[in-house]
């Protein structure tokens, strides 16, 4: 019995920046397993040590996903074993592309129980890819899953729904998004630094996958113009007042005209 | 033709709209309830096709029948919200018609076979515009509750689902909070310094009729406020008459969550906070001094 | 040098994340209660940080010491305090057992050392023996199969909370004083072994360093590390190793400034525009960036000589003259950077710039190092 996490070895944007005609320039950041991935990873990691199952992850993407350091990286965090679909023609895949990538290379695994996603990338945070990866496997998809437990031919779920959990039992495999408090991540220790190394990375080709669309124009977003309008603090009461009788000009308060 | 999915709720007025703007008629694809279907079709579609009552089984378990309606329609255009089986269900048509899927979408437009979509891009930091050829799904808030137009017809169609099913439900929240559709919000940060202390911004929040939210640690890393309350990121984007930043320093995802409200307030004790840069009005002090002041001079009269 | 290996990045990554989740928090705090992080001990022996040099048949992780150098870094980077805890432990009190240890020496301490289970500090200096440690007074007298130790030592890291104590003693008053030394392993609990309340610092306000007392400590033969006389040269050897460990410190401490410096300056708006568009700012962190880079890469240097197995001492000699006097440097430009509210608790480069001045003084002296390496060119 496999479980699979699919992670992706992303950067945050919080490092990006952004040029005056909307260029998302992600040089100077650091790609890691990103934040949410570690939590499935996790998820999965316990999982696989309750039922004896090897936990295996995979990823896709541009070539920089099959590099040591990205390998090492994900492995350090619990994984047994890696398979990597790495090809220039994904740096820019969306989330039917990536999606695409990830079902094709699921294909030929046996005996998976589970696969298990984070609840978004931290790059795109569409929360779409396992949507349709479960859409082109024809397996079942649940998101915002807080516990899992595997039982003969079914999987039972938790999930947390708006104002509550819900309890779900899924016949075969199925693709789980687990909610971003499903386990706490921890750092790798120095000894799971040092094991990934020695375990099996998997290098599997990559198919053709659609494109989103064909690119126009970029530009940075914008809002209304701020007006950028400093109200002094020294006195707390005359500042709240001032801001009050602001706001009500405005015609933002209660009963302002829409 | 256009397709939008329908998921449980009947609450996607911005999906009819964004849909009617578009080339050809619109078919609405609708999981759940009856109620929810008959809704649907006063809502000035043109077509509304049904898969029957749920049960015990959960939305996702009609992806095959999405998908399977998706294929039979070859739509150019999906549109599905963004709550959690809207997104599975847009995926699973997505899936069924290799077509591309974008978030944040802002505008589409579609034109004699060519769809043009402007939608944020990593977390909303930019935007872009691309053109399409051949089906796009994209995923648009799906807002309140259309006006009542017109009356669509109804389709019953057996479903094909997947075996999946809900065996227990257990409720611990009532209520269930529509930042998109609060004309005021307040958004609490990481300058609180304990879950107490909320009870202020709770006042300021209650003096101006306002729905409270906050920056994505408050919901995740300390679990002071559920998580369909915090913005940005993966979290949502709004666009209040009114937002007030209570010690939120103003990530660039938080900002991108909240730009498009009408008027900012940003209460910081930190000058260099970002937040403060993108306010309207900007107080640098102690929130724990401003923010009971302003809630006093909200209450006079 | 050559860059790193993934490993070496790994470890960077992993003792950062942990640093900035669970060690960042507390050191503004600690540092103003003067308290060592004790809380931290467990999360930093689960991570495997207590026992990286040690080989992995003892209960280590086995890293090699650039490893060790960067994690101690990354540590100091987020808190100077939590950073020479980890030093001393490893590198002062793990480091000799593991190098002169007997197999059963090895065998009995190393895995409790390793796994964070106890921990460990060294006790060399004393109130008439700091830089001229050959005049080390503290006596151990054999009788019959135990030593007796008499005597007092000052300045202990860890000496508030270690169980395990490498002492360095007087076996005998003939020939050159240095040549009369012994090194022992003592456990706290022994009889007659006390601990006192230690100063209040200028900076690493939260490291434990009490003084010892010995009076008629009574421990078995089997403590003594290594042969009798072999006292000082073992306090050398371990220092020598110690001394990158507290270079790795220096620039820790100097990245974290730097950093809070480039934020700052980003952020702090005067005359109208972020303070880090004027040039005389932008010329004070390039000056830091680099002073960093090249502390980092002497450090780096004597590491990669010990994991090669090569004479490291003078390098590390090198290494920590260097970065104590650039830690220094740095902090006083980030202090300078921010101005009035540098001077202020409510910045962490007030506390990174007090904390930065002992590494030019434990742990040899820039002026000890001067003399290893001036020997070493005149030789």
């Amino acid at each position: 019995m496999k479980i699979v996490v699919a992670y992706k070895w992303a950067a945050d944007p919080q490092e990006a920046t952004v040029a005056a005609d909307g260029q998302v320039d992600f040089s100077r950041a650091k790609s890691a397993v990103s934040d949410y991935d570690a939590v499935a990873i996790t998820v999965a990691r316990h999982l696989g040590d309750t039922h004896g199952a090897d936990v295996v992850g995979l990823t896709v993407g541009g070539p920089e996903v099959a590099t040591g350091l990205a390998t090492k990286a994900a492995l350090s965090r619990g994984l047994d074993a890696l398979m990597v679909v790495a090809d220039p023609a994904l740096t820019a895949a969306g989330s039917t592309g990536t999606a695409q990538a990830l079902a094709t290379a699921l294909a030929g695994v046996d005996d998976i129980a589970v696969l298990i996603t984070g609840d978004s990338s931290v790059d795109v945070g569409a929360k779409l890819v396992p949507a349709v990866v479960g859409g082109l496997l024809g397996w079942p998809v649940l998101t915002e899953v807080t516990a899992v437990a595997i039982e003969p031919g079914a999987l039972v779920v938790e999930r947390a729904v708006s104002g509550g959990t819900e309890q779900l039992r899924i016949d075969g495999p199925a693709v789980l998004a687990v909610a971003t408090d499903a386990a706490t991540v921890k750092a790798p220790g120095m000894k799971d630094v040092l094991a990934a190394a020695k375990k099996p990375v998997q290098q599997l080709p990559a198919d053709p996958v659609v494109a989103d669309g064909t690119l126009r124009s970029t530009a940075r977003l914008s809002g209304p113009a701020r007006r950028g309008i400093q109200i002094s603090t020294d006195d707390p009461a005359a500042a709240a007042a001032e801001l009050v009788s602001a706001l009500r000009a405005d015609g933002v308060l209660i009963g302002g005209q829409q | 033709m256009n397709l939008i999915i329908v998921a449980g709720t009947a609450s996607v007025a911005n999906l009819v709209t964004t849909a009617a703007q578009l080339d050809g008629e619109t078919l609405a694809v609708v999981v759940g309830s009856r109620a929810v279907a008959e809704r649907i079709a006063t809502s000035g579609v043109d077509k509304v096709i049904w898969f029957g009552e749920p049960g015990d089984r959960p939305l996702e378990a009609f992806a095959p029948a999405v998908a399977q309606a998706a294929t039979a329609a070859r739509p150019q255009v999906v549109l599905g919200g963004r709550r959690p089986a809207e997104r599975v269900l847009l995926g699973a048509a997505a899936a069924a018609l290799r077509a591309p899927a974008l978030i944040d979408v802002k505008e589409v437009t579609s034109q004699a076979g060519t769809v043009m979509v402007t939608h944020g891009v990593n977390g909303g930091i930019a935007v872009t515009t691309r053109e399409f050829s051949g089906p796009v799904a994209l995923m648009v808030d799906g807002g309140g509750v259309a006006p009542v137009q017109g009356a669509a017809p109804i389709e019953e169609t057996p479903a094909a689902t997947l075996p999946m099913q809900v065996t227990a439900v257990q409720v611990t929240a009532v209520t269930e909070v529509d930042l998109a559709a609060a004309p005021r919000v307040v958004g609490a940060g990481r300058g609180l310094r304990a879950r107490e202390d909320l009870s202020i911004i709770e006042a300021l929040a209650a003096a101006l009729e306002a729905e409270l939210a906050c920056t994505r640690p408050l919901a995740e890393g300390l679990d002071w406020l559920p998580r369909d309350r915090y913005l940005g990121v993966s979290g949502q984007h709004i666009a209040p008459r009114l937002y007030v930043a209570v010690g939120v320093s103003g990530q660039l995802q938080h900002l991108a969550g909240v730009r498009s409200a009408e008027t900012i307030v940003a209460i910081n004790s930190d000058p260099k906070a970002p937040v403060l840069a993108e306010a309207d009005y900007a107080l640098v002090g102690d929130l724990y001094e401003l923010v009971p002041a302003i809630t006093a001079a909200l209450e006079q009269p | 040098m050559a860059p790193l290996t993934d490993e070496q990045r790994l470890v960077r990554d992993s003792v950062r994340e942990f640093a900035d989740a669970e060690v960042a928090p507390l050191a503004a705090q600690i540092d103003i209660e003067h308290r060592p992080p004790l809380e931290t001990v467990p999360k930093l022996a689960e991570l495997g940080l207590l026992g990286m040099i040690v080989p992995a048949e003892y209960g280590g992780s086995g890293t090699d010491t650039l490893s060790y150098i960067i994690a101690i870094e990354e540590l100091a980077r987020a808190c100077a305090t939590t950073a020479v805890m980890v030093e001393a432990h490893t590198s002062l009190a793990t480091w000799p057992i593991l190098a002169f240890g007997t197999a059963q020496q090895r065998d009995r301490w190393l895995p409790a050392l390793a796994t964070g289970e106890k921990l460990g500090a060294f006790a060399l200096t004393e109130p008439g023996a700091g830089t001229d440690a050959g005049a080390v007074a503290t006596t151990a007298v054999r009788e019959g199969e135990e030593y007796v130790l008499n005597g007092q030592k000052v300045f202990i890291t860890g000496g508030g909370y270690a169980e395990v104590f490498i002492v360095i003693a007087r076996t005998s008053h003939e020939g050159a004083p240095h040549k009369g030394l012994s090194a022992f392993i003592v456990e706290r609990d022994t009889p007659g072994f006390t601990v006192g309340e230690g100063e209040r610092k200028l900076g690493i306000r939260a490291s434990s360093t009490p003084p010892l007392m010995f009076s008629d400590v009574r421990i078995p033969a089997g403590a003594l590390l290594g042969n009798e006389g072999d006292g000082f040269k073992i306090a050398m050897a371990t220092l020598d190793g110690g001394r990158t460990g507290i270079a790795a410190q220096a620039v820790g401490i100097a990245q974290g400034a730097l950093e809070a410096s480039i934020a700052y300056a980003k952020q702090r708006v005067q005359f109208g525009k972020p303070i880090g568009a004027q040039q005389a700012i932008q010329w004070m962190l390039a000056d830091m960036s680099t002073d960093i880079e090249a502390g980092r890469q002497l450090t780096y240097l004597a590491a990669g000589l010990e994991d090669s197995g090569e004479p490291f001492g003078e390098a590390a000699a090198r290494a920590k003259l260097f970065c104590g006097q650039m830690a220094s440097r740095v902090t006083g430009m980030a202090i300078q950077i921010h101005g009035g509210n540098g001077y202020t608790e409510a910045y962490p480069v007030e506390r990174a710039y007090r904390d930065a001045k002992i590494t030019e003084i434990y742990e040899g002296t820039n002026e000890v190092q001067r003399m290893i390496i001036a020997k070493s060119l005149l030789r």
